[in-house]
């Protein structure tokens, strides 16, 4: 048997560029965190549900993790750490984890959490979940007592605590009450240090401390989003304001605290005003070219190589402005599975347009019409894919350029449908969580078929034990993914938000929206 | 008065059942599958198909067409997906902002359009005349979004008036309610006002030209009497026609400063189900915001024979 427990939960000893772990907004010589006060949030929109179990869009999921609690949860190496879990523990075959929940947590309706809540939370997940399929391999669920939860699989899966650990469709506990609810329609009872006070749609929406929170003493303070949470404000009212200018203005009067997604062309104007600052939430993603590879020219790996050969990244983020920086890899550097400079990476950045024409040239290359998808809903995805198709201009490439909306545009990209050879999107939590999130991504886009030497590393990956191991098998599986240009990596990209200095203790780790911990001064 | 409505009410009905078709054929003119784009990018194919059976797509044109009316004399709107309620609920909780945000500035608009239209027509062809008509261009001119944005810097920002976005309901706080408003409200009647005067202008300079004017004036009747009783009087039915007009603007300039000062309106749900493809909810908006017009166009022709005797129907 392997036990997991706390902090080494799923490290395995590696040695992680750690994030420092200065907070934000308050000097060492700070006095005490002030308790009290309502902090007032401006976000571009409101949720359209705060069922944990089916949201996986920011808005949502900005307020489901202040409201709820998984079993695990990422802290802030990105790793897993416990959460309502006290500890987990996996049989050496890795088909048996067995969990030891916390005792004397709390749900917001005062009941106490127990392994019955769990397993029915589990269970209507697999049952309402667009993420189900992550739960395909479980057997059993079972509750031997209220304090234990075990999951038994079909087959091994040592990653499984990886899996839950996803701040997208996370894997909240609800009271098992709720077992039979229909996907959207749950009462809004988590184990979370904020419980939800008042909703009206389209205009705000208001949370309150929770005071029969029942923190993870085990920790010495909060970790990503775990570890010991201190909430020090009464409450936090999310404000929906879609307009940029309007948030920052309502930064600048003080009727708002905290503004998400300020454009970085208007950020000068927050930062002129000595009350207030622009924090960087970086990485939140990946920007990546999809090239389709079961269409027409791009079926062709060495058109596809061609293709990469003349992409020149710099021109690209140029164009699109916002936050980017380079990053060949499909991992941020930050986590479990980065593989820095480990490994070359001919495939990033070549900008080498007679590399491109030589390799167009060896494939047969006639001219053909190569197609780029685009939409007309996202600015720097139209703008990326005009500098692409100017670059593959320059190297022969006779390209035309298609607008249609964003659903159509992701919808084609999903579902391998749609006559395209190029279109552009972004990825999240993926660079986050690993290999195991991104292999639906990475086969889905791309329309990837038949690659045995892609299939043969993921079968290595999740039968090796060792992360080291998994690390390897990651690199083969980059290899065939952006070394046979599947996919083409532009850069990893990240947003800013405003806020005034008054607010203190803000986390510099770049997740989803954490309001425990901050306060007013 | 009754024989009127009825008679007007049966002249709606064709217009109605054009605006029913017409909201209908959306879900026809979307391109590719509507029912891939209303599952969403993320859907299986049995979710896909889901969709398809759930709104009847996968019947044939003229049995939905049927199926739409049917419903639609039942008084079923449909259902918003994103919301996951009616249209008509969706509609009732938004519709005290939007209906606010209009009669205000209905308020702020029609004196002030009258007053400054009347004003230009009295002094024509003189400088108050030329600044009048240049400030009314100005107002129907310059884009509500732009001049929303530099409003809520100026008057928020620099000045501290007002608070720069959000909605007090007026059951919670009438005189926060009140100030939550002033600002959209003005600017959306920067338009009206302007249009409402060019109108108000054109309309009194007829009448001020005719002989019962003259008339009035040689009988030694004040200007103010001459003017505002049996000037505006005989110019009320032009303003009326463009009262009517000022109604439907405000209802759907409500859209763009709804969604500059965030307030939880119908304009903003509208654009929010058109972010989110939530055409049932589209659909469904559109076609009762369509009947609000042809009730508007009607209220306009009952006080056409109110305001003025001569105006028969028959």
């Amino acid at each position: 048997m392997t036990m997991i427990g706390r902090r080494d939960f799923c490290r395995n000893g590696l040695a992680l560029g750690a994030l420092a772990a200065l907070p934000l907004g308050i000097s060492p010589a700070s006095a005490e965190p002030k308790r009290g006060g309502t902090l007032v949030y401006a976000t571009v929109s409101g949720p359209g549900t705060l069922d944990p179990h089916v949201s996986s869009s920011a808005v949502e999921l900005e307020v489901i993790h202040n409201l709820f609690e998984g079993l695990v949860a990422l802290d802030n190496q990105n790793a897993t750490r416990p959460m309502l879990a006290a500890k987990a523990t996996a049989s050496d075959d890795a088909r048996t984890y067995t969990f030891e929940l916390r005792r004397g947590v709390k749900f917001h309706s005062g009941e106490e959490m127990t392994a019955a809540d769990v397993k029915a939370s589990l269970e209507r997940y697999q049952r309402v979940s667009p993420n189900a399929k992550n739960l395909a391999d479980v057997e059993a669920y079972e509750a031997p007592d209220p304090y234990t939860f075990i999951i038994r699989l079909k087959q091994p899966n040592v990653v499984l605590l990886d899996v839950l650990k996803t701040p997208i469709f996370p894997f909240m506990i609800l009271p098992a009450a709720q077992k039979d609810k229909a996907a959207r329609e749950i009462d809004v009872v988590g184990t979370g240090p904020f419980a939800l006070s008042e909703w009206v749609k389209d205009s705000h929406l208001v949370i309150k401390r929770f005071d029969g929170y029942a923190p993870d003493t085990s920790a010495a303070g909060r970790d990503g989003y775990g570890g010991r949470k201190t909430v020090y404000l009464d409450a936090a009212r999310y404000r929906f304001i879609p307009e940029a200018t309007t948030r920052i203005a309502a930064l600048q009067t003080g009727e708002v605290q905290l503004a998400s997604t300020i454009p970085t062309e208007l950020r000068g104007r927050v930062e002129e005003r000595g009350d207030l600052a622009v924090r960087q939430v970086f990485p939140v993603g990946g920007t990546y070219i999809i090239v389709n590879s079961q269409y027409g020219l791009t079926a062709n790996v060495l058109i596809r190589q061609a293709l990469a050969a003349a992409i020149d990244i710099g021109e690209i983020t140029d164009a699109t402005g916002g936050i980017n920086k380079a990053n060949p890899w499909m991992s941020f550097p930050n986590t479990p599975y980065y593989l820095g400079e480990t490994a070359p990476t001919p495939w990033y950045d070549q900008k080498d347009p007679a590399k491109a024409a030589e390799l167009l040239k060896r494939a047969g290359y006639k001219n053909e019409k190569l197609i780029i998808e685009t939409n007309s809903n996202y600015q720097w995805m139209r703008t990326t894919m005009l500098v692409v198709a100017e670059q593959l201009k320059a190297a022969g490439v006779n390209v035309d350029l298609k607008v249609v909306d964003w659903t159509t545009n992701a919808a084609h990209m999903q579902q391998g449908t749609g006559e395209w050879n190029l279109s552009t999107t972004l990825f999240g939590p993926d660079h986050i969580l690993g290999p195991q999130q991104w292999r639906p991504m990475i086969y889905a886009f791309p329309s990837i078929k038949g690659n045995d030497a892609l299939d043969g590393a993921y079968k290595e990956f999740f039968a090796a034990p060792d992360l080291d191991q998994r690390r390897a098998a990651w690199l083969k599986i980059q290899q065939q993914v952006l070394g046979n240009a599947y996919m083409i990596k532009i850069a990893d990209s990240g947003r800013l938000a405003g806020y005034a200095k008054r607010l203190k203790n803000q986390s510099d780790y770049p997740g989803i929206l954490q309001l425990w911990d901050l306060y007013l001064d | 008065m009754l024989r009127l409505i009825t008679i007007k009410l049966l002249q709606a009905a064709p217009v109605i059942l054009v605006v029913s078709i017409l909201a209908f054929l959306l879900m026809s003119l979307l391109p590719g599958d509507p029912a891939v784009v209303i599952a969403g990018d993320q859907a299986s194919p049995e979710a896909i198909a889901a969709v398809r059976h759930s709104l009847g797509l996968d019947r044939p044109f003229l049995e939905r067409l049927g199926i739409w009316l049917l419903r639609l004399a039942q008084g079923e709107f449909g259902s918003s997906l994103m919301l996951n309620q009616s249209v008509l609920s969706a509609m009732g909780e938004r519709l005290p902002v939007t209906l606010s945000l209009a009669g205000l500035s209905l308020a702020i608009t029609l004196p002030v359009g009258i007053l400054i239209g009347s004003i230009a027509a009295y002094y024509r062809q003189t400088w108050v005349d030329s600044l009048v008509m240049t400030v009314a261009l100005v107002g129907v001119s310059i884009p509500g979004f732009w001049i929303a944005i530099l409003a809520v810097i100026l008057f928020s920002v620099v000045l501290g008036w007002f608070p720069s976005s959000g909605y007090v309901p007026f059951a919670q706080d009438p005189v926060l309610w009140l100030r939550s408003l002033v600002l959209p409200a003005s600017m959306l009647s920067l338009f009206q006002i302007g249009f409402l005067a060019r109108m108000t202008r054109s309309a009194m300079l007829d009448v001020l030209s005719q002989d019962f004017i003259r008339t009035a004036r040689s009988k030694g009747l004040s200007e103010w009497v001459t003017v505002g009783k049996h000037g505006f009087r005989n110019a009320l039915v032009l303003v009326i026609t463009a009262m009517g007009i000022l109604v439907s603007t405000a209802l759907g300039g409500s859209v763009v400063i709804e969604q500059v000062f965030a307030l939880p309106g119908v304009g903003r749900l509208v654009v929010q189900g058109i972010m989110a493809r939530d055409y049932p909810l589209v659909q469904g908006v559109m076609l009762i915001y369509g009947f609000a017009f042809v009730a508007i166009n009607l209220a306009v022709d009952v006080l056409y024979t109110l305001a003025d005797p001569r105006v028969r129907y028959d």
